[in-house]
């Protein structure tokens, strides 16, 4: 009996296997910040980003693009630099308890990054489309390019970064040599952001329309393609999962 | 770490890990592909998709169907001949949808002010049903490329036709002979309209063309029985779990 009591309370103290606060609380971070985003949208889009060359452009939308780029340089060495530094050094050596622990923290990381993806390729990129095909462009920085390209973009590849480091810092299945798919599926969609040179480089030819599926935009579509490379990632981590709990779930 | 220890304290939690993590694999399978299958079809197919003066008889029951089979048949590769589970092209599918509608409703409608009546999505759930049965009854990706390829593009225009039939109506507008979606158009002018106000049935379109749309329809099928090879390979290769050496990276 006092064993079982012991055992009761080694369980208590010791830290769950996945921690659902961390999982939802980061979830519903991303929705509510492009909540707000997406208010301040709809708010000043209309009002002050039609004309880039009047002085509210500059106050409400390069201003917004101004701290996006700073905050986001910040946050990316910040939250990388720190995974990197606290990375385990003995990762061979951990009881299979903290591997499984490690690999729920780790599927918080992907659906973090699946709701990242969703929001940068799907929601605001698709925005994008209804955005410029009402109103004329005079400038690269349009309201919804500031939002899409620079702000939605890099939060979806800090965010698959990060998963990608913290795999390759703490997980034993990851400690030699490098996923190919993972980095295909952090590395790819990543390359959506340098293609926009491109995309801006072609709209200076084509400025006043927008059509979707021109050409000019394949770039994007075959970096998209990329994100397929997430079934490598499930099929790996089901590996390394299957050898962690097969024996008990026979 | 020793082999003889054990992850789990008991077989209950072993259970419940496991059904934990196999929701958060769908999420993170359903958002990610959700958002590069959703930048694939807006920008290969999305115009046709956006608008409903697009949506005519020839090129949207062409295009629509060939560029949407790609990702399910992809996962499907994955989904079936790895875990044996039938719904790789539905799930795919509703993802798909589910971006879209969120984004022709909050953003086509709440920001830029289209009616949903001119901008709501095709729909692609009939093909994706059918694709995920032939795929289930016989397990053979032939047999699904050929008739559920077929199946996929035959099935896009009738499974789109009572929504968008009322919309093909012919209107008499300043002497000229629209359809209502036509006139919809016509009415919401967009940046990319100015070199696009055409009428796509025009000529012999209209005169001699009464099959347009099954002859797209089967064209299209053809293409898709091609594509779908294509993408269960490239499906097959993004499920590899590789891992390479990363000297000299």
């Amino acid at each position: 009996m006092a064993a079982t009591t012991d055992s009761v309370k080694a369980d208590v103290s010791e830290a769950p296997l996945l921690n659902k606060v961390n999982l939802f609380a980061g979830l519903t971070l991303y929705l509510v910040f492009y909540s707000f985003i997406r208010w301040y949208e709809g708010v000043y889009g209309w009002s002050a980003g039609l004309d880039s060359f009047a002085p509210e452009f500059e106050t409400y939308w390069m201003n917004m693009l101004y701290i996006e780029l700073v905050a986001e340089v910040v946050i990316a060495c910040g939250l990388w630099g720190y995974i990197w530094k606290t990375r385990d050094r003995k990762v061979m050596s951990i009881t299979p308890r903290e591997e499984l622990r490690r690999h729920m923290t780790h599927w918080t990381w992907l659906c973090m990054y699946g709701w990242a993806v969703y929001w940068g390729a799907s929601y605001f990129t698709e925005q994008d489309g209804t955005w410029h095909q009402t109103i004329v462009r005079d400038t690269d920085f349009t309201p919804s390019h500031i939002i899409e390209f620079y702000l939605a973009y890099p939060i979806y590849i800090i965010t698959g970064v990060s998963s990608f480091l913290y795999a390759k810092t703490r997980l034993p299945a990851y400690s030699e040599g490098l996923s190919l798919m993972y980095m295909i599926s952090v590395l790819g969609p990543f390359m959506i952001l340098p293609n926009v040179g491109l995309n801006e480089w072609g709209h200076t030819f084509w400025f006043m329309e927008e059509l979707f599926v021109a050409p000019l935009h394949y770039g994007f579509v075959f970096f998209g393609w990329a994100t397929l490379a997430v079934m490598g990632v499930v099929n790996t981590e089901v590996n390394a999962l299957t050898k962690l709990l097969k024996k008990d779930l026979a | 770490m020793s082999a003889s220890q054990s992850a789990v304290r008991s077989r209950a939690e072993a259970v419940q890990v496991s059904r934990t993590l196999d929701w958060m694999i769908l999420f993170t399978l359903f958002t990610v592909v959700l958002g590069g299958y959703h930048i694939h079809y807006m920008l290969t197919g999305g115009d046709w998709d956006f608008w409903t003066d697009w949506k005519d008889r020839r090129l949207w029951v062409t295009v629509a169907p060939i560029v949407s089979i790609t990702f399910p048949a992809a996962v499907q590769a994955c989904l079936w001949f790895r875990y044996r589970l039938p719904f790789g092209a539905v799930v795919c599918v509703l993802a798909l949808m589910l971006g879209e509608w969120i984004n022709r409703y909050l953003n086509f409608w709440g920001w830029t002010y289209f009616p949903v009546n001119f901008c709501f999505p095709s729909n692609l759930v009939p093909g994706a049903i059918l694709l995920d049965v032939v795929l289930m009854l016989s397990s053979s990706f032939v047999l699904t490329a050929v008739v559920g390829g077929m199946a996929w593009g035959l099935v896009f225009y009738p499974g789109n036709w009572p929504i968008i039939a009322p919309l093909h109506v012919p209107v008499e507008y300043n002497g000229m002979m629209f359809t209502l979606a036509d006139l919809q158009g016509y009415h919401y002018v967009r940046t990319g309209t100015p070199e696009y106000i055409r009428m796509v049935e025009k000529g012999t379109l209209r005169t001699f063309g009464k099959d347009v749309a099954p002859v797209s329809a089967f064209f299209s099928a053809f293409v898709c029985i091609i594509i779908y090879f294509l993408w269960h390979y490239f499906g097959r290769w993004f499920a590899k779990t590789d891992f390479i050496d990363g000297e000299g990276m």
